[in-house]
């Protein structure tokens, strides 16, 4: 254990590797990242330039979802326009907008550029929603200047977000960032030790040595333990104070349990170790891992649509019930109680992976 | 000069072939990546698991939870008493929304004040971006009917279709069915790339550096250059090769539509690869060891994935991100795939994107070489 801790001290670039990406990683997620499509770049195509057509874009505009960009003179630009990307949206409205509307038939045209999933599905509901609301409005107004008095919605609808009100993307993707770079980190550091070592022969010269496989691995994981563990503290500190991200629950009960969540991330780390011959190898079932547990474990994507195949592919990667713990301890301040399905499953996956690592790792030795 | 490159590419070739599981993984990686990532990414959340707390149990409430599942966008799962019941099974994660009908809904709605409270889960964004949506649109079409048969009644409309006097529809461009995968592909393609290309050099100089054959190398007539340009070789054959197959399945497979110009994708593919590959060679030119490639390369390909464009939209992020994401040439080649891939665009659109990219390679081929020389001394 000594030998490992010295080892990694001298390699003072490695080390800052180590200790410094997990935060650069932070900082650039923490300003990078949102998932709710406002301001969506807009043009226009104004054809009647009426009372009614610019309150119907004002209307657009004051939702937030749609930043005009320009005016454009036809239908044809606004195509150009997204084609080009400049915009990801367009309005059309036909001439005579007032007239149409007076006469209870007028249209307005909405059209979204369907390559990019995040803008379109904020802007479809959006301009559904803002079209119906201005019609209804103006249908109101019409019933009521003949002599009856409306309310316009005869049900409201009000929502209340849960543990985060403002639907802060950051407050979604913080436990998640926690528990993905934690993994990343357990994962590949482990990886890359053991290979390295297969590789470049020392294994044999250690293993001649009375220390038993077990005692090796445990010696050669610690170390990696301590980093991944100030990593954690750092990440935490970070997200916590800097971006202002609120921890609601325990905070010795989430580290008792990211502690677990390592254990299965390095066990992890030392089968990848045990099926890769090469440190190209190694490192390229990590990057494959590292984008799975992007993907499949409901860090970004819901996993509930997926299908029941991929879904149990997700089941295998420790990442999927730790994010669930995350997000409980950290986002909704939840305790034990809550959680106890995860934990025993992630239990479950220390045991059965440390079994599986010893059995590869000593079946190679032979 | 053409002739010592051909020796290194020869030397890399016979390398490469000699170490044939290494290649089968090369070759067959991207395209498991591409089957998982194509059934994976679903961002159209239906079926959200709902406990409804209805007080009133009357005939307008019992419409209005009806209302709710027949959009699709909600199951209910379970009939609570309170909205606290409500959000402790949010709180156990047994449901993620809940919707709390207050007693006297029926006359509320009568007297045009009632209210209807949705409770969501709010750590996990798509859903409650959904229902947020779904709630709001599904109360404004519940109260336009009810609007509407009310003033039928009184004999003010004589159809129902008279009531709004503006008509919005809304067109999707490129994918009108809104189907995630036509979302998804060329990014996936994009990506899978990206992490090809910077994994397969990223270790190539270190490798040599580390076991000491580079000094070997050196000491032959070689320059810095050609070796590096021998050494990406057989990897520009790998990647292509991977494009070609992760290309084939999304548009047989998975089916979707390739609009475009075949041959100019596959071109603006080729520079693309080699930026990648030559963004790996500076990896492995500033790194000591394979662990620091590693590490370097695994956080280049993070940081290219979140500010790319592939996930987030480049559009919302603060300037200084945008410009550390102008650094990775995967943010200019998502516009170039998804433009011709789904909008079936030309030249003409891209050729911004196209110059960036161009140069691009030259950029980092230049620095590579110079960390290499510098490393050297």
């Amino acid at each position: 254990m000594r030998r490992e801790m010295i080892e990694r001290l001298r390699d003072r670039r490695t080390l800052a590797l180590i200790l410094g990406i997990p935060l650069l990683q932070l900082t650039l997620f923490g300003y990078a990242v949102h998932l709710t499509a406002y301001h969506l770049p807009t043009v226009v195509v104004d054809m009647s330039l009426d009372a009614h057509s610019r309150g119907f874009v004002d209307a657009l505009r004051a939702s937030g979802y749609f930043d005009i960009e320009r005016y454009v003179a036809t239908e044809a630009d606004v195509l150009t326009a997204l084609d080009a990307g400049v915009a990801k949206a367009g309005v059309v409205i036909p001439p005579n907008f007032a007239a149409d509307i007076e006469r209870g038939k007028a249209q307005a045209l909405v059209i979204l550029d369907g390559s990019d999933s995040f803008s379109v599905q904020s802007g479809y509901s959006a301009a559904v929603a803002i079209g119906q609301a201005y019609a209804l409005d103006i249908a109101v107004q019409k019933i009521e200047r003949l002599g009856q008095r409306l309310n316009t919605q005869p049900i409201t609808a009000s929502t209340r977000v849960l543990y985060n009100p403002n639907r802060d993307d950051l407050v979604f993707i913080m436990p998640g960032l926690i528990a993905m770079l934690l993994q990343v980190l357990a994962v590949n550091m482990t990886a890359q030790s053991i290979v390295r070592e297969h590789e470049l022969g020392t294994i044999e010269q250690i293993m001649a040595t009375p220390v038993r496989p077990l005692e090796l691995v445990i010696g050669k994981l610690a170390p990696n333990i301590l980093f991944v563990a100030i990593d954690q503290v750092m990440i935490k500190l970070l997200g916590v104070f800097w971006f202002g991200v609120p921890f609601r629950g325990n905070v010795g009960l989430l580290a008792g349990l990211s502690f677990l969540f390592v254990c299965a991330g390095l066990g992890l780390g030392l089968v990848i170790s045990s099926v890769a011959r090469t440190q190209k190898e190694a490192e390229q079932l990590s990057a494959l891992l590292m984008l799975l547990s992007l993907l499949l474990t409901g860090y970004i994507y819901p996993r509930s649509p997926m299908p029941p195949v991929v879904r149990a592919l997700g089941s295998l990667i420790p990442l999927t019930y730790f994010i669930r713990i995350a997000r409980g301890v950290i986002t909704k301040g939840v305790g034990i109680t809550y959680l106890w399905n995860d934990v025993l499953a992630l239990s479950m996956y220390v045991v059965v992976v440390m079994i599986l690592a010893a059995l590869t790792f000593k079946k190679r030795l032979d | 000069m053409l002739q010592r490159i051909w020796a290194v590419i020869q030397k890399e070739f016979i390398q490469t072939l000699r170490d044939r599981r290494t290649l089968i993984i090369q070759l067959g990686l991207p395209l498991v990546q591409m089957l998982i990532f194509g059934y994976a990414i679903r961002t159209d959340v239906r079926n959200i698991p709902l406990v409804v707390a209805d007080q009133s149990l009357d005939r307008a409430s019992r419409a209005f939870v009806q209302a709710l599942t027949v959009s699709g966008y909600f199951d209910v799962v379970n009939y609570v008493a309170d909205e606290a019941q409500a959000i402790h099974a949010i709180d156990e994660g047994r449901a993620q929304a809940g919707v709390v009908i207050l007693p006297g809904f029926a006359a509320d709605v009568e007297r045009n004040g009632a209210q209807v409270l949705l409770l969501v889960d709010g750590s996990d964004v798509f859903t409650s971006q959904t229902a947020y949506n779904a709630i709001t649109a599904i109360a404004q079409s519940h109260s336009k009917e009810v609007l509407v048969s009310r003033l039928l009644r009184a004999g003010r409309l004589s159809n129902a279709d008279q009531l709004l006097p503006l008509d919005t529809r809304v067109r999707i461009l490129y994918n009108p069915n809104l189907l995630d995968l036509w979302f998804v592909i060329p990014g996936i393609v994009a990506v899978i790339l990206q992490t090809q290309t910077i994994t397969l050099t990223a270790a190539a100089v270190v490798r040599e550096r580390e076991s000491g054959t580079i000094e070997q190398i050196l000491v032959t007539p070689i320059r810095p250059f050609e070796l590096l340009i021998g050494k990406i070789a057989p990897n520009i054959v790998i990647a292509i090769v991977n494009m070609l197959t992760i290309l084939a399945l999304g548009v047989l497979w998975f089916e979707t539509p390739f609009q475009g110009n075949f041959w100019l994708f596959f071109g603006l593919a080729c520079l693309y690869v080699l930026s990648g590959l030559g963004m790996g060679l500076l990896v492995s030119a500033i790194s000591e060891n394979q662990k620091q490639s590693q590490q370097t390369a695994m956080m280049l390909m993070l940081i290219g994935l979140v500010l790319g464009g592939f996930i987030f939209p480049r559009y919302l992020m603060p300037p200084v991100i945008r410009a550390v994401g102008n650094l990775f040439p995967l943010t200019y080649f998502i516009p170039i795939a998804r433009g011709i891939i789904t909008k079936g665009i030309g030249v003409a659109t891209l050729w911004e994107q196209v110059i960036v990219l161009a140069v691009y390679v030259g950029v980092v081929m230049f620095f590579a070489t110079r960390a290499f020389r510098r490393n050297l001394d």
